[in-house]
């Protein structure tokens, strides 16, 4: 009962938000946003869940003393923090702003930054031009780059100005970016909507349940 | 007094409109039809009529509505000149309503259209422009369950070789033999995300291993609801496997939901503990690369899987094995190896057969001269 419950749940709700994609009736549509707010209410639940588990994650890690769990008191410093200031003042108060600004964006952005240094290492081993696979790659990548910036057509259009057409590095790019490129990526995402229908069914039939806890 | 000299200018001003509008030769908007909109909910109706000649000098249209018995009113902003429909969604079901349509000139003269045949929404229980994608859905899903059932006769079903999923046991083993964890990586997704499904079932296979072999598993989690299913489903393999002992559930914990703060927190487990095998499975943004590179520069065997096509370049690039997406959904039943898994596999394979041979089908008839496959394509796009 305890495994039975969940599945005719979520085979009559799979199937009735999937009829009303194909029915724009009020009745159908009512349907969809109230089980669609109904969706929402997790969201505290989720809130509550995550702010439990980092404090008894970190409690255990100060606890057992743990390599570095000194910083688990800047965590809860940045909990309190955010908290004193948040909940009676509002998200709007000029400190809360001030933190959120000058603290996590700068974080973040330090982050994100990083994915250029590693562009350049991942690309500079996948551009080895080891076999003919990556050295095609490496010529594709090279007129993709140059097509990209200024300077590509700048080359192309004075030093290589005998040539019958202008501009052939961006044409070049565009092309296969257009055609070769565009064929990839649509094969993938079919592949991918027809594995994500195929997975949905085997859900709503009950036939794959190992999201409810393993094995029988 | 003051009536008859403004009842002469009232009178003057329209004489000089009508003048205008008979100099220019300008004729009502004609064949103007107002219908209940197809297809939606009975909240618009659709007003349309015909294009005026380029050199009518209309510069514009404004529509005017009359709800039964009552007056009329103008509605929405002015049209532009060749405009041909306007949908008319501030109407109340249950009311009836009549349409004119009002051609305006650069010097404010106006004609109007005679008035439409009154009439109202409708609710519509389904939407006909979908029809080939419900009849699609249908085929495909009765392939599906066709196979799925086909497949418990105990039939062999092929599949093909995964090197990826080969891997898991090489990467399980490795870790195993350097005494280090491992690390899965279930990506931004939600709960409710199919990757993060698909993600979630291969960590179910992949804890029925760590179980055996008493591999520390580390789960970080962006999601509170996602690390609350994998604790159970890690829980679960590890009661199936016979070692509830060796299942700690501090090892699956929240660390963050914000993206770039995951990938730091991420990063930094990796450089601290050095896990020996590393997976990303599940769907990724910026972040991916960040990550795989960061376990790369750690000299862990990679494994990683996802259905967002940008960012599987970065994958392949920095990963040992990547999952291309169907493949990260196909996992669960490649590494369970359960018949009536296996059957939906070859049910997906028919879907794929069929999209081939309508592309095949519609880009001959294209060269044919016959588009109807194309038009039928872009109706439902």
């Amino acid at each position: 009962m305890r495994r039975q419950v969940p599945l005719i749940l979520c085979f009559v709700f799979g199937v009735v938000m999937m009829l009303t994609q194909f029915s724009p009736h009020s009745f159908s549509q009512g349907i969809y946003e109230e089980v669609l707010s109904w969706a929402l209410i997790i969201s505290p639940f989720m809130l509550v869940l995550g702010t439990v588990t980092l404090i008894q994650t970190h409690v255990a890690r100060i606890r057992r003393r743990t390599e570095h769990w000194q910083y688990s008191f800047i965590i809860f410093a940045g909990i309190l923090l955010m908290v004193v200031i948040g909940i009676p003042f509002g998200p709007q108060h000029p400190i809360f702003v001030w933190l959120f600004n000058n603290v996590q964006v700068p974080m973040d952005a330090t982050m994100f930054s990083l994915l250029a240094f590693f562009i350049a290492s991942a690309a500079y081993r996948a551009f080895r031009a080891r076999t003919f696979e990556a050295s095609l790659l490496l010529v594709t990548a090279l007129i993709v780059m140059l097509g990209n910036v200024p300077i590509g057509d700048l080359f192309w259009n004075t030093v290589l100005s005998g040539l019958p057409w202008d501009n052939g590095l961006s044409d070049t790019k565009q092309w296969i970016l257009d055609n070769p490129n565009l064929s990839a990526r649509r094969g993938i995402i079919l592949g991918v909507s027809l594995g994500a229908i195929s997975q949905s069914i085997r859900i709503l039939l009950g036939i794959e349940r190992s999201y409810l806890g393993g094995g029988d | 007094m003051i009536k008859i000299t403004q009842w002469i200018v009232v009178c003057l001003v329209l004489c000089v409109s009508v003048g205008i509008a008979f100099s220019q030769g300008l004729s009502p908007p004609s064949n103007v039809t107002a219908v209940d909109t197809p297809n939606d909910d009975g909240s618009s109706v659709t007003i349309k009529w015909d294009a005026a000649p380029e050199d009518s000098g209309i510069s514009g249209y404004q529509i005017l509505r009359r709800i039964a018995g009552g007056g009329l009113e103008e509605i929405g902003e002015m049209l532009p000149a060749g405009t041909t429909t306007y949908v008319d969604a501030t109407i109340e079901k249950g009311n009836v309503y009549a349409y004119i349509v009002r051609a305006v000139t650069e010097t404010e003269a106006t004609v109007d259209s005679n008035e439409t045949a009154p009439t109202t929404g409708t609710d519509e229980w389904f939407h006909t422009g979908r029809i080939p994608l419900f009849v699609a859905m249908l085929l495909f899903g009765a392939a599906i369950v066709w196979n799925i059932y086909d497949a418990r006769s105990g039939k062999e079903i092929f599949v093909r070789r995964i090197p990826g999923l080969e891997a898991v046991d090489e990467a399980i083993g490795r870790a195993t033999e350097m005494g280090r964890s491992i690390l899965y990586v279930l990506g931004l997704g939600g709960v409710s995300g199919p990757a993060t499904i698909a993600s979630m079932t291969i960590l179910g296979q992949v804890a029925r291993r760590t179980a055996d072999y008493e591999t520390p598993l580390r789960v970080p989690c962006r999601d509170p609801i996602v690390m609350s299913v994998v604790r159970e489903m890690v829980k679960a393999s590890y009661l199936d496997e016979g070692r509830p002992d060796a299942y700690n559930e501090e090892n699956i914990f929240y660390l963050t939901s914000g993206q770039f703060a995951y990938a730091a927190g991420v990063d930094g487990m990796m450089i601290r503990e050095k896990p020996a095998a590393v997976f990303l499975q599940g769907t990724f943004y910026a972040e991916s690369l960040i990550l795989a590179e960061t376990g790369n520069s750690i000299g862990a065997i990679q494994i990683a899987g996802t259905d967002s096509e940008h960012q599987l370049p970065f994958l392949i690039t920095a990963c040992d094995y990547t999952l291309i997406g169907e493949e990260l959904y196909a996992a669960s039943t490649y590494l369970s190896r359960e018949p009536m898994l296996l059957g939906s596999l070859k049910g997906q394979d028919w879907g794929k057969v069929l999209i081939f041979a309508s592309l095949v089908l519609g880009v001959l008839l294209e060269l044919s001269g016959v588009n109807w496959i194309t038009t039928l394509l872009q109706r439902v796009g």
